[in-house]
């Protein structure tokens, strides 16, 4: 069946009222008497509040009030997140919330409330607060979950017993702030019972309205969360005080309040994925097949821990599962201190893993005297998936991440990604043996690869509902954090329907219009949400034309782009034939996302050209090609804006971007937009894009994940894009120049 | 309470008697005064470039400037721009080339690249990157950003062996 929506590149829903500024975010809301709040912040990175006094705040004139930890409900947000506590953990902890008139008069009402602090020993370092005598940040110990995760396929003892040669490494990652543009902010307002909330969200129904009701002692029905719309999600922005806060306040005041963070709040108190210290070691036989792979991470989670567990499960996933190996494992520990809270970002542990698996596999090609890319060429996973025994029972979905062998992929295009990527970048004719490059000025070619699974075990649900007055309302309760789901869900419900996608009235992410949804996380919208919603377009299809065939007195019709076909009909419009419907047709679907039989990942093999300056140590990017498996395209100018978006984005992450603590405070040092510098507009080339795979059997239209997959394997191949300009492998993100100087006299490239 | 002060803005045409402290911005009065939100409070201190309007024509950070300032002087914001024929070949272009991801950098974009064209009717790649190389987009949507302003360049400013 030829396809007329699906792969097509209709306007990305939004777009020009995001232009014109009709569109709003939450932070443009405005409701009937709303005060504006702000939050006190801690000063200290570890303290107990042994007094405090808010009754001279509460005396300025527009200050309405002032909520600290004694006026809050005793319900946790999270296991170890209070709503306010009495102890605070990081410097930007939040003390008490402040609702008034106006911003300005919130700020120096914080000015007034007097807080004496017992100082407590803080720890900073992760490995440092696993050591017995370290404070605890949190009574049950520093070790979240007071164990290691480990997971392991086969037996990696065996495997290294096996090993004709085994390669180790260290590598560190820097914690990362994914600070979108829009700062995190939620609208409070109280009818009654009822509590309505606007917020940044990616999860209004699957984490915001539950909390909410849980904290605030209501019933569901009595909370609706809407996310307007998202100034950027990039797998952060849930996890927060921002909403419990506001309704409190709101609650206190008889009033809607607002609470916006500020930018320099944003970096400090929003959520930044952990930093992470990695080693792994991986044996190979003679032939340089790897036959053990072991991976141990230690995640620093900073005060609170949020998503930050799923993150360190990711740090695994290319090393259990990218190469074809027998036994693999990885041991990750997740470790409170007091540095600003971790939480996740785009790629979760993804690209932090295989930052460390690429370089180390890249050191091992070199080592054995092949081709880094021959070596990929002839030891990545294939479609056949890993050796081994399943150990899922066979009526049960495969897990999202898997570690088990002896389950194939339902598609993998790793070997047309590498083969799209190297032919793109002219890898065979122009790439010469690492550290061969001579003078001030040296170049190389760099790649890596990467995997990520996207949407399965995902619950989703749609309902498509078309109308009397010819349109179809399609309720999907996910949040289009950005990166355009909403679009690209229009389109699977245009083409199973078989009208045009302007036809189409989205709705999302409002609990009270749309059907429950999960997160948006881990690449798992067009996945899940797009099976969900192609299975209900289908049925409101059936039904419209059920109800067309007897309209019309015909035995049979078909609807194709927005036109009824059949015996003796020809290209009447299907909104000609609804008008008199005594009510709206409706599909509905529900489903869990994922397979019995088959694993369901995407795939990418990225390369670069790059230029390391030997005297600055400066590394400029002259070529980027990223190469991907997600299936079929659905929006081909929104995958390549996403995959162009996502490389950029983690480009200046691999060179640059770091937040500095201060080691004897605990205090941020650069959370601003100008000392903690993104990629802008002129720092790199444009990203070179190729979608060479076919599309995948099993995902609706053959469309698999795309939101992170592009960020994953960015640091690696840098990293050893400069190992062959230079002859040296970095093993700590970012590639600053100082960085680079070191790694380079440390291993006699340039005088000491 | 500070001290208020009465001025007069004219924002997008139409003259606005306005009481505001001598600290407040000429973005907080837009966003929070007129419901003027198309210019994004992302930094409010100079840093991101989402905040851009036009005063006198001339783009202007609002976070950076007092409201103050700006009394009596022409403010234009993306809401005004939006009315005018020669915005609709950029928003056309903006949508066409799918510039932008979630949005909250556009506006500003937008209304630094009208001023932009203005002062160069076809600029190339790097004279449009070099323009708006205060603008962050944090979905770094670049790319398609550049594309965009440089066919909303052409589409202004047709030249006769354009197809």
């Amino acid at each position: 069946m030829p396809l007329h929506v699906v792969g097509t590149a209709v306007p990305r829903l939004g777009l020009a009222e995001k232009v014109t500024g009709a569109a709003r975010y939450t932070a443009d809301l405005k409701r009937p008497g709303m005060l504006y709040a702000r939050l006190l912040r801690s000063p200290h990175a570890h303290a107990r509040i042994v007094h405090l006094d808010a009754s001279e705040a509460l005396r300025l004139p527009g200050v309405h009030a002032v909520l600290t930890y004694r006026d809050v409900p005793q319900e946790r947000i999270d296991a170890d997140l209070p709503v306010l506590d009495a102890v605070v953990r990081f410097v930007g902890d939040e003390v008490a919330a402040v609702a008034a008139e106006s911003e300005a008069l919130a700020e120096e009402a914080l000015r007034h409330i007097r807080v004496d602090y017992e100082v407590l020993p803080a720890v900073f370092d992760a490995e440092a607060a696993l050591k017995p005598a370290a404070p605890a940040v949190h009574p049950a110990g520093n070790l979240v979950g007071g164990q290691w995760l480990v997971v392991e396929r086969g037996n990696v003892a065996q495997g290294f017993a096996e090993a004709a040669r085994v390669f180790e490494g260290t590598f560190h990652t820097q914690a990362h702030a994914p600070v979108g543009m829009e700062t995190r902010a939620a609208l409070a307002e109280w009818q009654g019972e009822r509590l309505t909330v606007w917020k940044t969200s990616r999860a209004v129904h699957a984490m915001d309205r539950p909390i909410l009701a849980r904290v605030l002692g209501l019933p569901l029905e009595h909370v609706r969360v809407i996310c307007p719309n998202m100034g950027g999600g990039f797998g952060n922005k849930d996890e927060s005080r921002v909403a419990v806060l506001a309704a409190l306040l709101a609650r206190r005041t008889g009033r809607p309040v607002r609470l916006e963070y500020t930018r320099a709040e944003e970096f400090v108190a929003g959520r930044s994925r952990q930093a992470a210290a990695m080693h792994l070691r991986i044996g190979v036989r003679a032939d340089g097949a790897p036959v053990a792979i072991d991976m141990q991470a230690t995640m620093n989670a900073g005060a609170y821990v949020a998503t930050g567990m799923r993150v360190t499960r990711r740090v695994g996933q290319g090393a259990l599962y990218l190469y074809t190996c027998p036994h693999a494992r990885f041991r990750g520990a997740t470790v409170y201190t007091n540095r600003p809270p971790g939480g996740s970002f785009r790629g979760l542990g993804a690209p932090l893993g295989h930052f460390a698996l690429e370089v180390l596999i890249d050191q091992i090609a070199v080592a054995l005297g092949l081709d880094p890319l021959e070596y990929r060429l002839r030891f990545h996973v294939t479609a056949a998936g890993q050796p081994g025994q399943r150990t899922t029972p066979p009526h049960e979905l495969l897990p999202d991440e898997p570690v088990e062998g002896g389950v194939p992929f339902s598609s993998n295009a790793l070997r047309e990604c590498l083969l799209a990527g190297a032919e793109r970048i002219g890898w065979w004719q122009r790439r010469q043996p690492n550290g061969t490059a001579t003078g001030p000025l040296r170049r190389g070619l760099g790649m890596a690869m990467g995997l990520y699974k996207g949407g399965v075990g995902r619950e989703a649900e749609a309902e498509v509902r078309i109308t009397p007055a010819g349109r179809v309302r399609v309720a999907i309760g996910n949040v289009d954090v950005g990166q355009g789901s909403a679009t690209v869900l229009a389109q699977i419900a245009a083409e199973a329907l078989g009208v045009p996608v302007d036809h189409l009235d989205m709705v999302l992410a409002d609990t009270e219009l749309t059907p429950p949804a999960h997160i948006t996380a881990g690449s798992s919208v067009t996945l899940s949400s797009g099976t969900a919603v192609k299975l209900a377009a289908e049925e409101a299809r059936r039904h419209l034309l059920e109800y067309a065939a007897a309209r019309l007195r015909v035995p049979q019709v078909r609807l194709e782009q927005g036109r009824l076909l059949g015996d003796g009909e020809t290209g009447l419009d299907w909104r000609s034939v609804v008008a008199d419907l005594p009510g709206d047709l409706v599909g509905t679907a529900r489903v869990t996302a994922g397979s019995r039989t088959h694993l369901i990942n995407a795939f990418a093999a990225h390369f670069a050209e790059v230029e390391v300056d030997v005297e600055s140590g400066r590394i400029r990017v002259l070529r980027y090609v990223a190469a991907h498996d997600s299936g079929r395209i659905v929006h081909p100018r929104m995958a390549e804006n996403q995959v162009s978006g996502g490389v950029l984005q983690f480009l200046s992450i691999a060179l640059r971007e770091e937040l500095y603590l201060d080691p004897r405070t605990g205090v941020t040092l650069n959370p601003s937009f100008l000392e903690h510098k993104g990629t802008s507009i002129v720092d790199f080339p444009p990203i070179e894009v190729l979608f060479p795979a076919p599309p995948d059997p099993l995902a609706p239209y053959g469309a698999k994940a795309l939101g992170e997959p592009p960020v994953v394997p960015v640091f690696a191949t840098i990293a050893n894009a400069v190992a062959n300009a230079t002859g040296v492998w970095l093993h700590q993100v970012p590639f600053t120049p100082q960085r680079v100087l070191q790694a380079l006299r440390a291993q006699g490239k340039i005088p000491a | 309470m500070a001290q208020r002060i009465p001025i007069t803005l004219h924002v997008n045409g139409h003259p606005q008697a306005l009481s505001v402290e001598p600290r407040t911005t000429l973005l907080e009065v837009l966003r929070e005064q007129l419901d003027l939100t198309g210019a994004k409070r992302a930094c409010d201190r100079g840093e991101c470039g989402a905040c851009t309007v036009l005063v006198d024509g001339q783009p202007m950070f609002a976070c950076h400037v007092l409201a103050v300032q700006v009394r009596e002087r022409e403010v234009t914001t993306v809401e005004g721009l939006a009315r005018r024929a020669d915005f609709q070949p950029l928003l056309e272009a903006f949508v066409a080339h799918d510039a932008g991801q979630c949005g909250y950098c556009l506006p500003g974009f937008a209304v630094a690249a009208y001023a932009l064209l203005r002062r160069l009717p076809r600029p190339d790649a790097w004279q449009i990157r070099w323009e708006l190389v205060g603008h962050i987009c944090r979905c770094n949507a670049y790319e398609k950003l550049v594309a965009a302003v440089q066919d909303a360049g052409r589409r202004l400013h047709p030249e006769p062996e354009d197809p």
